[in-house]
């Protein structure tokens, strides 16, 4: 659009028109983060997120933060250094999680009928909302980073707590112990997961007992740092405007 | 600006279709239905599932049923799949039909995955409690890990009544019963829907206000930081801080309604059972196996040395599953799948008692659509044309005995 040919012709159309712009861009954002961050979330996290008997004090805690991070980095860095809007965290997580609610309540339970009490999503709000909070009021990328990738990955367990805790209260079961979760995975068939590519309560953290989460969470959280740095820079390369040739920026 | 708009629209479009995409169309697996593609040699020369019985043929839903057996982990097994070290006694079924109730090798309990020795009969049992109405082709089923699933044979069973009645009830070590089919999903829906609340403020609060053009532009002329006002700030820092809150404190509190908690269980079982078949005291030499594609039927020409102390006769060769029997030594009376059991199927050129110390050379066909309909010819065309099975001799006293055979196939197209 060139100055000479202006398509309104008052200050309240203006407004009326850029009013109009904003919902069609966030709606087009959030559909495309939540196509592209739930694609990549499903590939990436997959059966953790899936399954509850998947959802251990390990790898889950470990892996979940480590890629869900991405996005949230990603769309940061595109609202905030253009718009100062600091939701770009929250506003992926959310488009993440309502698709998700959607092929769980569909697909998981509407079609294949598993009970929506196993396969219902992780929560990566709390540590959502953290990060976007601090990006407002640090205004700093390294800061977000390091302070906010770290706590992303510490809430991420406790944020979710709640949630499976009543999972994993244990059971005898003809003269097994095992918890609710790993009975779900026993009971519910699932013919394409065999129980021996469940990837739980494996690593080499053995030595620190029975306090594996934290140090889980702690580790997932440093790595969180570095993922937040590169996707951070992805979302600002991605933002470019370089790619529209008469930008006036 | 109608142009922009229309692209705008345009985009919108695709990434609404891209969503779709991505949150519509991801089910878990939910057949098994795969017996008939599965390679003819992964069927033949893995796992001989034999002395299968599925219980009842209808059930209504809460209601159990079960499928038991035994299987030959073969001890030919294909070098092109991983052996069976770590392996999960499955069921096909189409997703949770049933709820598995209990699974057992060898008498006991295996949730987990098992370790298999080659070479060996092992007894299973799957207890299994129907849960969604329907006809459902039940199969025994072995996952090998880098093998696999290897499907046994299916049978087809009903079950009667209304999924909203099933009940999953389960007693927890600290004593309460629970519904596992709806356990904790209140409590699910709940702190989930306290989440988005909580976040769907959070982006109600920046959303409201006039966002990308305006405030570009600011950005742009440097005046971003008026965007983020000092009451901004307060309301971020209120946000941050009860986010942090809310999830000590509902951790707190989980920790106390639930004091006991264990993880998840897992772990390789290893040192299963076998289950000892009587020693067979029949030899069998393979002298040549042949496939006449027109006939559909295999035809193996047999040397057998009678070992034992009384007279025997073949019955039954049972290979992937299906059965071939010569009626006048054996007949079926466990109402396997019809499909898979070719009861006059076999036939034995001179089936007469082989007498102690005696050997025969015999021509053994056996013939069936089955052949055909799962696919068991294709055999000839595998990499690996070998052929593999099970024969049943009975002795005078009705005695059983198994002898594995394991050779090469050539197949003959007039
Ligand atoms: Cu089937």
């Amino acid at each position: 659009m060139s100055a000479s040919q202006s398509a309104v012709r008052s200050r309240a159309e203006a407004v009326q028109v850029s009013r109009t712009f904003d919902w069609m861009i966030l709606f087009t954002l959030f559909t495309a983060v939540l196509g592209g961050y739930h694609i990549h979330y499903m590939l990436t996290g997959g059966d953790w997120d899936f399954w509850t008997d998947w959802k251990d004090r390990r790898l889950w805690v470990t892996v979940a933060p480590i890629v869900s991070i991405t996005f949230p980095a990603a769309v940061q860095a595109c609202l905030w250094w253009r718009y100062r809007l600091p939701v770009g965290a929250t506003l992926s997580v959310v488009a993440l999680m309502i698709g998700e609610w959607i092929n769980r309540y569909m697909n998981f339970w509407g079609w294949t009928y598993f009970p929506v009490n196993i396969c219902f999503p992780s929560n990566l709000l709390p540590g959502a909302i953290v990060l976007d909070v601090i990006l407002m009021l640090g205004n700093s990328m390294t800061l977000t980073a390091v302070v906010g990738g770290l706590a992303y990955g510490l809430l991420f367990y406790p944020g979710n707590w709640p949630v499976i805790a009543p999972l994993h209260v244990p059971v005898e079961y003809n003269g097994m112990m095992m918890t609710l979760a790993d009975l779900q995975g026993y009971h519910y068939v699932r013919t394409g997961t065999p129980e021996y590519i469940r990837m739980v309560e494996k690593g080499t953290l053995r030595t620190f007992g029975k306090d594996v989460a934290p140090v889980s969470a702690f580790f997932s959280g440093f790595v969180s740092i570095i993922i937040y740095f590169l996707w951070h820079f992805f979302g600002r390369w991605f933002a470019k405007t370089d790619f529209i040739a008469d930008d006036a920026s | 600006m109608k142009i922009i708009k229309d692209k705008v629209a345009k985009l919108s479009f695709v990434a609404l279709l891209v969503a779709m995409t991505a949150a519509m169309f991801y089910a878990p697996t939910a057949s098994a239905h795969g017996e008939k593609s599965q390679a003819a040699f992964m069927r033949m020369r893995t796992i001989h599932w034999f002395d299968l019985n599925w219980s009842k043929e209808e059930v209504p839903v809460n209601e159990t049923m079960t499928i038991s057996g035994k299987f030959l982990v073969f001890a030919g097994w294909p070098e092109t799949v991983d052996k069976p070290e770590v392996s999960f006694l499955n069921v096909g079924i189409p997703g949770p039909v049933f709820i598995r109730a209990g699974s057992w090798i060898g008498g006991q309990l295996v949730p987990r995955s098992v370790s298999l020795e080659l070479g060996e009969v092992y007894e299973f049992k799957v207890l299994l409690k129907a849960r969604r109405p329907g006809d459902w082709h039940v199969h025994s089923m072995m996952n090998v890990q880098g093998g696999g699933p290897i499907i046994g044979p299916g049978k087809w069973v009903t079950i009667t009544g209304s999924m909203s009645e099933f009940v999953n009830p389960v007693t927890t070590l600290t004593g309460q019963t629970i519904n596992l089919e709806n356990y904790a999903l209140d409590n699910v829906y709940f702190w989930h829907a306290v989440w988005f609340a909580i976040a769907f403020a959070w982006l109600l609060f920046w959303i409201k206000r006039p966002l990308f053009v305006p405030r570009h532009i600011a950005v742009s002329t440097g005046k971003a930081d008026s965007l983020i006002s000092a009451g901004d700030k307060k309301i971020g820092m209120l946000f941050g801080v009860g986010t942090l809150v809310i999830v000590a404190a509902s951790m707190g509190a989980t920790n106390e309604k639930y004091p006991v908690t264990t993880p998840l269980q897992a772990g390789l079982l290893r040192g299963m059972k076998t289950y000892q078949m009587p020693e067979a005291t029949v030899s069998v030499k393979v002298d040549d196996a042949t496939y006449r594609v027109p006939g559909r039927a295999m035809q193996m020409t047999l040397t057998i040395t009678n070992n034992g102390d009384s007279a025997v006769r073949l019955g039954e060769f049972n290979t992937a599953g299906v059965r071939f029997l010569d009626p006048a030594v054996h007949e079926d009376d466990t109402a396997y799948p019809d499909d898979l059991l070719a009861e006059e199927g076999l036939t034995v050129s001179d089936n007469s008692p082989l007498a102690p110390g005696e050997t025969r050379t015999v021509e053994v066909t056996a013939s069936d659509a089955a052949w055909e309909v799962y696919r068991l010819a294709d055999l000839i065309y595998d990499p690996d044309s070998r052929f593999a099975g099970l024969l049943f001799f009975w002795d005078e006293k009705g005695n059983r005995q198994l002898v594995t055979v394991d050779a090469p196939l050539i197949p003959t197209f007039i």
